[in-house]
């Protein structure tokens, strides 16, 4: 079965919107007044290549991009790796992050998600389920006052997906949080390569449409 | 149903396809071709991962592997060679290498892409420079002239850090056009000057190093001869474009 299949209950209302929580130990230091602010400072700050800014901002965000690493690569030496990889990454790259322009974590996020899914697609043998062992998706976003808000986002894209058909929603869910191609889905899916496609670009479509509108 | 049929009136989501990481060989070569033809298209690709980055929501935080810190800090400092170099297990030591492959398929895509009109698609199997050992991603930017004309095309590989432009006329003969990069601090910083013929190359200093990243915006600007005499851009933008990774 698809794994997005168990996660597909997304609620009516969302309490919050563009909210990335933090594990609670990883967050233990950063109950500053607006964790926001503070991810950005400690990005920025590693932007100037300061250690500590580092130091904080890997305290900060850690947990958040070992889950993105190891939901993707399936396996935890691997996303161990990957995490490395991600953090050297960033220390070279942070110097060129527009505060204005993008939600801290999600350019962190983009970084994780798209370095495990490299790594994935080298991987000579594929995975045809997903891994059992991972946290589940969750269903709704964490409350904002418990995030580093991203003010960028909202509630829409949630709310665009809830209107799709299940097998739609599933299967793009799945392709972002797996990282899986078209032929991973259809396999996992035991549908032809065909359908799958067509399924996953009417869900496109009417999302596009819900978004746009 | 055959695939055809199924697929006859599908809609054209390429670009949605892209930015989720749906598609994958000849497809996906494509639909990075269009990326970099079709400013349009880059903007859509760039729509669709904004919107899907607030699925970044849902992805629930795994405490990361004690130590794991302080191996990246010997990293940087240049102690600890590779990510990998600490991993004893023989998969481990096999991964990055295998991870370069595909950067090498991109830029060797992308040479192609450069090389020739873009308009011509490249055969997968395009001979691979010699750049085997690459592992950070190559970056683009369609670097956009309104109604001047088509966009020039910026390449960056941050493994050599060579930088390179399509060949454009942007300044007329008494002026020189001068390309530069805005990145975090807002302020732009001169990367040089376009050839007046040709393709443009540049290699890239170690500060514009950490300014071309996913994101930065490139900029060219028309200047006197020689460049802009006040470090900052004297004369009026005449393209623009936002680098993004492939």
């Amino acid at each position: 079965m698809v794994s997005g299949a168990r996660d597909c209950r997304a609620p009516p209302e969302r309490a919050s919107f563009g909210a990335v929580t933090d594990s609670p130990s990883a967050a233990s230091g950063a109950f500053a007044s607006d964790p926001r602010a503070r991810l950005v400072a400690a990005l920025v700050g590693t932007g100037d290549e300061d250690r500590s800014a580092f130091r904080d901002l890997y305290a900060l965000t850690s947990a958040k991009l070992f889950g993105i690493c190891y939901r993707i690569c399936g396996e935890r030496q691997a996303a161990e790796d990957v995490l490395h990889d991600v953090y050297l990454t960033i220390w070279k790259r942070a110097g060129a992050y527009e505060p204005h322009r993008a939600s801290p974590i999600t350019w962190l996020a983009t970084i994780a998600r798209n370095r495990a899914i490299d790594w994935r697609r080298a991987q000579a043998v594929r995975r045809s389920s997903p891994i059992e062992d991972a946290p589940p998706i969750l269903d709704e976003a964490p409350l904002a006052s418990e995030t580093m808000l991203a003010d960028e986002a909202s509630h829409l894209l949630h709310g665009c997906l809830d209107g799709l058909e299940e097998n739609q929603r599933a299967a793009i869910r799945t392709a972002f949080f797996d990282g899986v191609t078209y032929a991973e889905l259809a396999e996992r899916q035991n549908v032809p390569l065909g359908t799958m496609k067509s399924w996953v670009r009417r869900g496109l479509a009417r999302l596009k449409a819900c978004l746009e509108g | 149903m055959s695939e055809d049929t199924a697929l006859d009136d599908a809609p054209d989501m390429a670009a949605a396809e892209l930015a989720l990481g749906l598609l994958d060989g000849e497809e996906r070569a494509s639909a990075l071709r269009r990326m970099l033809a079709e400013h349009g298209f880059a903007q859509e690709v760039e729509r669709w991962r904004a919107h899907l980055a607030q699925l970044f929501d849902l992805w629930p935080a795994m405490d990361a592997p004690p130590g794991v810190l302080g191996r990246i800090e010997r990293s940087i400092d240049g102690s600890d060679v590779a990510p990998t170099a600490t991993v004893p297990a023989k998969r481990s030591l096999f991964w990055p290498a295998a991870a370069g492959l595909s950067s090498v398929a991109a830029a060797a895509m992308l040479v192609v892409i450069v090389m020739r009109p873009i308009a011509v698609p490249g055969p997968a199997s395009q001979p691979v420079p010699p750049i085997a050992a690459a592992r950070a991603s190559m970056l683009v930017a369609s670097i956009d002239r309104g109604k001047a004309g088509a966009p020039v095309t910026a390449v960056y590989d941050p493994n050599s850090s060579d930088l390179r432009l399509t060949p454009a006329v942007l300044a007329d003969s008494d002026r020189s056009a001068e390309l530069w990069v805005i990145a975090g601090d807002g302020v732009p910083h001169s990367l040089g000057l376009l050839k007046t013929s040709g393709a443009s190359s540049f290699k890239v200093n170690r500060d514009n190093r950490a300014r071309l990243a996913a994101g930065a915006t490139l900029a060219v600007s028309i200047e006197p001869i020689g460049g802009s005499p006040t470090g900052l851009p004297t004369g009026p933008v005449v393209a623009k474009g936002v680098l993004s990774q492939v």
